[in-house]
């Protein structure tokens, strides 16, 4: 038995302190979802360092729409749909790789990588009036980016991608500038992991780690170094910590280490002077960027742990991308980022760091994906169908800039994403 | 100890027991106190890969590998709990000796069954074994899983 509600009457879905479980069970939202959402917003495609030669590309799909973003011989990085203009065949048919030219095998249409039509066999079967000019691959109907990340929208108007990043956009600077040249290589591989639950349970969660990763924190004081334990202070996720929830507006939001951090900085500082060239690396910050700004980005870690919605996380060395496949099935795809202009140890330290918390065989990731299969599972008993998101209300700052800041273990990050989440939806497509 | 086809067989073997019980401590136990234990990611094959610039599915030394033992030991390794229920074949196995190693290359097809779900893994296993006493320590173990490419949801269980 469900509690009676309407599909379309979202603001009663997502309420002050509490949300009606439909939104992660209901396959009609999920429909809508993707139009209102995924076929609309601006989602991140990727980032240009995945593609560092002409001709390299990568085939994924904005929402359900196949599209392959490519880097042309010319230098430039663009997102097409995936689709040839004659029969509507995919023309990218690999996930990764390099081609000069996207061949269609129905009928050999033939596409450049900068997007135009090149070549169609027997063209003495058309007319005049056939322009090859006019039959290029389709480009996404926006593009922009921002540090080399890519995003489209499928939606021809819309705000712009600065107006939709708003004070998000400071914090992919803060992932690019753990590289003292501002640079990183998006070439070390992906981590593929999914789980069979709703795609909105990739959160931004500063609540659940001392329950969900309680192996990961018995670790970290059992083996007090060599993992992640070096970038935070203590517990980083007591309440008593300083740590932040932060809700940026437009479903963006973090948490935010840096108080934690700031305090642990010496200590990760010795962690990176006992790598191999490890002082040259905090050296080489210290010159670019300034003492402040560059003691501010090394004790950051390159982790700003935001979320960029719907679609992109920043987390750890990570680019997290989430692609909703069902309403019960989600895949998540993380590409770690190595810094452009550092030891090599630094990126090897950062990648074992990484692995073990995170991919299908971390001590994290594994448990995050149990958890929401059970989350999903015991969504479907909706006798009772309202989840409370409460937690921190009572305490939640409203600042100055619009944005909201709650304590490390506050739900102010979950509101603010399913804030988000109802612009979108509420809004009529164009 | 003799190096003989039946002594790397059934050192193999007594490991794919101990993997398949989830006997971890005993497991652990069969590994040198310098060892590397590797499952690369990306269909990336063990030669040309720098695991210092390529994310690995698993890279563990010593120390990562206790971690990864100790926490699945802990009531609160979820993706653990149920456990995995494995059976696992071991065969087309080949070795050499290497001055003081004995190198193998063995295929594995595991099935594994775990909520109501049963996955079929398989793979190629590396084996660098150190000849000690009566036994074989193992230096180094490197897992080419078929599926290292794919979406994989969870993979706490050992290969």
């Amino acid at each position: 038995m469900n509690a009676p509600y309407s599909v379309s009457d979202y603001s009663h879905l997502v309420q002050r302190d509490r949300v009606h479980s439909a939104i992660y069970t209901d396959p009609a939202i999920f429909e809508q979802e993707m139009a209102r959402i995924f076929h609309r917003a601006w989602l991140c495609v990727g980032h240009e360092a995945e593609l560092p030669n002409p001709g390299d590309f990568r085939a994924t799909t904005l929402g359900r729409q196949p599209v392959v973003m490519v880097r042309g011989d010319d230098g430039q990085v663009r997102v097409f749909m995936n689709r040839c203009r004659h029969r509507g065949m995919t023309v990218c048919e690999t996930e990764t790789g390099n081609a000069r030219f996207f061949t269609c095998w129905y009928h050999g249409w033939v596409y450049s990588n900068t997007g135009p039509l090149q070549d169609v066999p027997g063209p003495a079967g058309y007319g005049a009036d056939f322009c090859k000019d006019d039959l290029g691959l389709t480009p996404v109907p926006r593009q922009a980016s921002h540090r080399g990340f890519v995003f489209a929208s499928l939606a021809p108007d819309g705000p712009s991608l600065a107006e939709h990043l708003g004070p998000a956009a400071r914090y992919l600077d803060i992932y690019m500038d753990a590289s003292p040249l501002g640079q990183i290589a998006v070439t070390a591989g992906v981590h593929r992991t999914r789980y069979r639950g709703n795609w909105k349970f990739v959160g931004m969660d500063g609540y659940h780690p001392h329950y969900t990763h309680r192996s990961v924190l018995d670790a970290w004081r059992r083996r007090p170094g060599g993992n992640m334990a070096d970038t935070h202070h203590g517990d980083p996720f007591a309440d008593e910590s300083g740590n932040l929830t932060r809700d940026l507006g437009n479903g963006h939001v973090l948490l935010d280490f840096l108080p934690g951090r700031s305090a642990n900085l010496d200590r990760y500082l010795d962690t990176l002077r006992r790598q191999p060239q490890g002082e040259q690396y905090i050296q080489a910050m210290l010159d670019t960027y300034g003492e402040a700004r560059g003691r501010e980005l090394l004790a950051w870690a390159g982790d700003p742990h935001v979320g960029v919605y719907p679609n992109l996380q920043l987390i750890g060395v990570q680019i997290r991308l989430v692609r909703p496949l069902a309403v019960d099935d989600t895949e998540v795809l993380m590409f770690p980022g190595l810094l452009q202009g550092v030891p090599d140890s630094i990126n090897s330290m950062r990648l074992r760091q990484h692995e073990s918390f995170y991919g299908p065989a971390g001590a994290g990731s594994p448990d995050d994906a149990e958890l929401f299969e059970r989350n999903q599972e015991g969504l479907k008993a909706d006798v009772e169908p309202w989840l409370h998101l409460g937690r921190g209300l009572n305490r939640e700052r409203l600042e100055a800039d619009g944005t909201r800041t709650g304590l490390i273990g506050d739900e102010t990050t979950q509101r603010g994403q399913l804030r988000g989440w109802l612009r979108l939806m509420s809004e009529t497509p164009a | 100890m003799i190096v003989t086809r039946e002594t790397v067989e059934s050192f193999l073997f007594h490991e794919a027991d101990l993997l398949d019980a989830m006997q971890v401590e005993d497991w652990l136990g069969l590994w040198a106190p310098e060892c590397c234990y590797w499952v690369p990611c990306n269909d990336r094959d063990a030669n040309g890969t720098d695991p210092g610039r390529q994310v690995s599915i698993i890279y563990d030394d010593r120390a990562r590998l206790e971690d990864r033992v100790h926490r699945l030991m802990s009531s609160a390794a979820h993706s653990q709990r149920p456990r995995s229920r494995m059976r696992r074949v071991v065969g087309n196995i080949r070795f050499e000796s290497r001055e003081d190693e004995v190198h193998t290359r063995s295929n594995f097809v595991l099935a594994e069954l775990r909520r109501g779900r049963q996955e079929v893994w398989s793979g190629v296993s590396q084996h660098r074994l150190l000849p000690a006493g009566d036994r074989f320590t193992i230096k180094a173990k490197t897992v080419l899983l078929t599926q290292s490419d794919m979406a994989i949801d969870n993979l706490t269980f050992l290969l």
